[in-house]
């Protein structure tokens, strides 16, 4: 009774919710549920957990029982946090995040609570776009700890997608001098990649990754990842593919390279190269996307029934309230499978609000066009505008958004842009 | 020192490959038992063997066989982490089988169950989720109920773990119903509200003789004579001869007509429930709040006065003032037959309604019997002496009884079955 009076609203809305789950509830059930069985017999395998032959799942098994041995202990807890964060990163499975946070939630809800604890929950909140609330916590702890590396490099990262590039400048800056020079100039270089330097950032990464041959392959990996980016940006193609490939082989199936990857793929034409990467990936929903793009554009006899399992699986995110963890993947899944060019829009419309990626980008703008309201994009033209991003593709999607947007809402910067492209 | 650096990297860097964890928890009524909840809960077995050792031979994969091995521990630990309530009590919840089934992100154990309530599955159900809170914030449990062609559904996790969710179209009419019901059964099995209204109805047969006990009549009085010495009883009364023997007058005289004792009861009758409607809605509002103990003490102190009136006279006209005067703390007192069910706001009108319609006609299915009975017998002596004197005395008796009891908190040995529940 006390819980309904105090917290009124929060239960009204919660009423509201469910209330509009159950006009869903029955469609998305009967999407959700094939028939239950029972298997013909006991040795049937129903299900592959983490190999414990792969020394990450020994590293935080071991750890786990660590924790477990000295609950008190929060730097085992940072440990064990960290190492599911990792796992769940680079296998992309997201039941690793929720068990990093459990992990030290005892940690951060102490105060005053220990740094390298409220570091991981910062990530994970930045992982499941709590933006401010991630932030929050990164500039409470360079308050008492200014020259924290770890907290400056991902209050960059979360300034870069939210798109606040004066932002994740400054927090770049403020590595200068202080830490490795090849994390820096990653830090520098990823801005500089969406601020109309892919050049710089391609010249001054390579030069520095050959000064550091013993960086750790993760380090090398992500180094490799972004100078693919870089010259994606900058249109040069085969140097593209060489560095996508390098950072793949120090990270063999990693799904954010794997991703970005098949897009560059996709969008060269080479669907089936595309598809050939994602095969043995498809349990990860951003690898099955690729795969079922490249399906289509091939004109498969599989797209169909795996455009339906896609968008089974969107149910599922809608289903559990997280739909908008996956605007970008979902509007473009809408926009190039369902073609539905309205409700993609949507999807992008509600993505911009929370993330300015270039990808989100990208996908608004062609959302825009496809369904024939260029001026909804303006959002969009107006943040290319002030951040000069080089990639050919997406200024010339603002450059059709541009010649087919009346005279009047056109920013003054936007044609002479468009026009400097061709 | 660094472990994060790959966040900075221009990859879709915030999109992980698939959702994080849920469980699908699926209700259904069953059309031909009304107690009963058939009830499916799909957890992926990834989940499961988070928490349970499921895959007992270590080698990555869990086999069917693996999994029905930990059927009692899964069920202990899925079905234990699950509280249904059925307007407000809780249901018992039984496994009845284990299954798997196939969703997008992989296998799921399924655990058929069963779940019994006390009552009639009711139209409010609560669902208490508490599967994975201490393991996992981001796990959600999918919850669909199917009551006959209605769907209801929550997502429940460690943050809002509570839902309830509503069995049936509110329906005011069974609403208005069963609180009917309840406001009958309030009167039959409270005597205290009943032997006040017997106490006020007692001499409603019957009528005051002129000048002796109590006030003089005012206005009433001479408009009643005049229509009284119309009556064959009047006339012979007036020449010396009643039909009462003379060896001790009572003080009353037979009510000439029986539409007269009908109109006497329908006052006293409609001055109650028109007074004690008015605090029970206030009171049921949450407006007016009394301590009970003040209430229920009135109450019985109602029932003196009234009672006390029939023998020594003092308001002889106007019973239904009296009725409707008291009716205001009886009206406090239906109240509390009301409190605690928290009633939802939508449900209050027709619930009130109910309950005040069922308290009126408790009251008449004792009233409406008596009053041609009482009438037979009114101008005898036993109804006038056995029945009005010493009926009022052991009601005055029995009232004063809960008024100690009620006043002072204290319990009189051997009296419990006097007592109203």
């Amino acid at each position: 009774m006390n819980n309904k009076t105090r917290r009124g609203p929060a239960w009204l809305a919660r009423a509201i919710a469910a209330l509009l789950l159950s006009a869903t509830a029955a469609a998305a059930s009967a999407a959700n549920q094939s028939d239950p069985y029972i298997p013909a017999n006991d040795s049937v395998i129903l299900e592959h957990l983490p190999s414990t032959s792969d020394p990450r799942v020994r590293q935080f098994d071991a750890l786990r029982k660590q924790v477990e041995a000295s609950p008190g202990n929060p730097k085992l807890a940072v440990a064990l946090s960290r190492a599911y964060l990792d796992y769940g990163r680079d296998t992309g499975d997201a039941r690793y995040l929720g068990r990093a946070q459990a992990v030290i939630a005892p940690w951060t809800a102490k105060r005053p609570a220990s740094d390298d604890a409220m570091l991981v929950l910062a990530t994970i909140l930045q992982s499941r776009h709590q933006f401010a609330e991630s932030r929050q916590i990164l500039q409470a702890v360079l308050r008492h700890d200014s020259d924290n590396t770890q907290a400056w490099l991902t209050l960059a990262s979360v300034a870069l997608v939210q798109g606040d590039m004066d932002e994740a400048r400054r927090d770049c800056a403020h590595l200068l001098g202080s830490s490795d020079g090849l994390i820096t100039a990653g830090c520098i270089g990823s801005w500089s990649v969406v601020n109309g330097n892919a050049q710089s950032t391609l010249r001054v990464v390579d030069a520095l990754l050959r000064q550091e041959p013993d960086a750790s392959p993760a380090l090398q990996s992500w180094a490799h990842g972004l100078m693919a980016d870089a010259a994606k940006t900058l249109g040069q193609t085969d140097r593209a593919d060489a560095e996508f490939r390098q950072a793949l082989q120090f990270a063999p199936g990693d799904n954010f390279l794997l991703a970005d990857y098949a897009d560059f793929l996709l969008d060269r034409g080479r669907a089936r190269d595309a598809l050939e990467l994602t095969r043995g990936y498809e349990q990860s929903d951003t690898s099955f996307l690729r795969k079922v793009l490249a399906e289509s554009a091939l004109g498969l006899p599989a797209a169909a029934a795996d455009i339906k399992q896609m968008a089974s699986r969107f149910r599922d995110l809608e289903q559990r309230g997280d739909s908008r963890l996956y605007g970008r993947e979902e509007a473009r899944f809408v926009l190039e499978l369902q073609h539905d060019s309205a409700r993609a829009l949507k999807l992008a419309q509600d993505d911009w609000t929370i993330q300015h990626a270039p990808e989100d980008m990208r996908i608004y703008l062609q959302a825009a066009l496809a369904a024939g309201q260029p001026a909804a994009a303006q959002p969009a033209l107006d943040f290319l505008k002030r951040t000069r991003f080089e990639d050919p593709i997406v200024r010339a999607l603002a450059a059709r958004i541009a010649s087919q947007t009346p005279a009047a809402l056109k920013p003054a910067g936007v044609a002479s842009m468009a026009g400097a492209s061709h | 020192m660094l472990w994060l650096i790959a966040l900075l990297a221009l990859l879709p860097i915030t999109a992980f490959a698939h959702k994080e964890s849920d469980a699908y928890l699926n209700l259904r009524t069953d059309a031909a038992n009304p107690n009963v909840l058939h009830g499916q809960f799909d957890i992926a077995l990834r989940d499961l063997a988070f928490v349970i050792d499921i895959d007992s031979n270590q080698d990555s994969s869990v086999t069917w066989g693996e999994v029905k091995a930990h059927r009692d521990a899964i069920e202990r630990y899925a079905l234990g982490g699950l509280t249904i309530k059925g307007d407000g009590l809780t249901c018992e919840t039984h496994p009845t089988g284990q299954r798997v089934d196939a969703h997008n992100d992989g296998a799921y154990d399924v655990i058929d169950f069963d779940t019994v309530c006390d009552k009639e599955i009711p139209n409010r159900l609560a669902v208490d989720y508490r599967l994975f809170q201490d393991v996992d914030p981001y796990h959600r449990g999918i919850v669909t109920i199917h009551a006959g062609d209605r769907v209801a559904g929550a997502v429940l996790g460690p943050k809002t773990p509570t839902a309830t969710l509503d069995l049936r179209a509110p329906d005011r009419w069974s609403q208005f119903k069963s609180f009917m019901v309840d406001g009958i059964w309030h009167i039959w099995t409270g005597p205290d509200h009943l032997l006040f209204i017997l106490s006020l109805l007692l001499p409603a047969v019957l009528y005051r003789k002129p000048g002796i006990g109590g006030r003089v009549l005012g206005a009433g009085k001479s408009r009643h004579l005049v229509a009284a010495y119309g009556d064959p009883a009047v006339s012979l009364m007036m020449a010396g001869a009643t039909l009462v023997p003379a060896r001790a007058d009572t003080g009353w005289l037979p009510m000439p007509k029986l539409s007269r004792s009908m109109i006497e009861l329908v006052k006293v009758i409609s001055g109650f429930t028109v007074s004690h409607s008015v605090t029970l809605t206030l009171s049921v509002l949450g407006y007016v709040n009394l301590p009970s103990r003040l209430v229920e003490s009135g109450i019985a102190l109602s029932i003196i006065v009234a009672a006390f009136n029939n023998i020594y006279p003092v308001v002889t006209r106007r019973a239904w003032l009296v009725a409707f005067s008291f009716g205001f703390i009886h009206g406090l007192g239906f109240a509390s037959a009301l409190a605690g069910l928290a009633l939802p706001p939508a449900a209050m009108a027709a619930s009130l309604a109910g309950f005040s319609v069922g308290v009126e006609l408790g009251q008449e299915a004792i009233v409406l019997p008596f009053l041609p009975l009482a009438f037979l017998l009114r101008k005898t002596r036993f109804y006038q002496v056995g029945v009005l004197r010493w009926g009022s005395l052991l009601i005055i008796a029995v009232a004063t009884l809960w008024l100690v009891q009620r006043a002072f908190d204290v319990v009189i040995p051997g009296t419990a079955f006097l007592t109203p529940s």
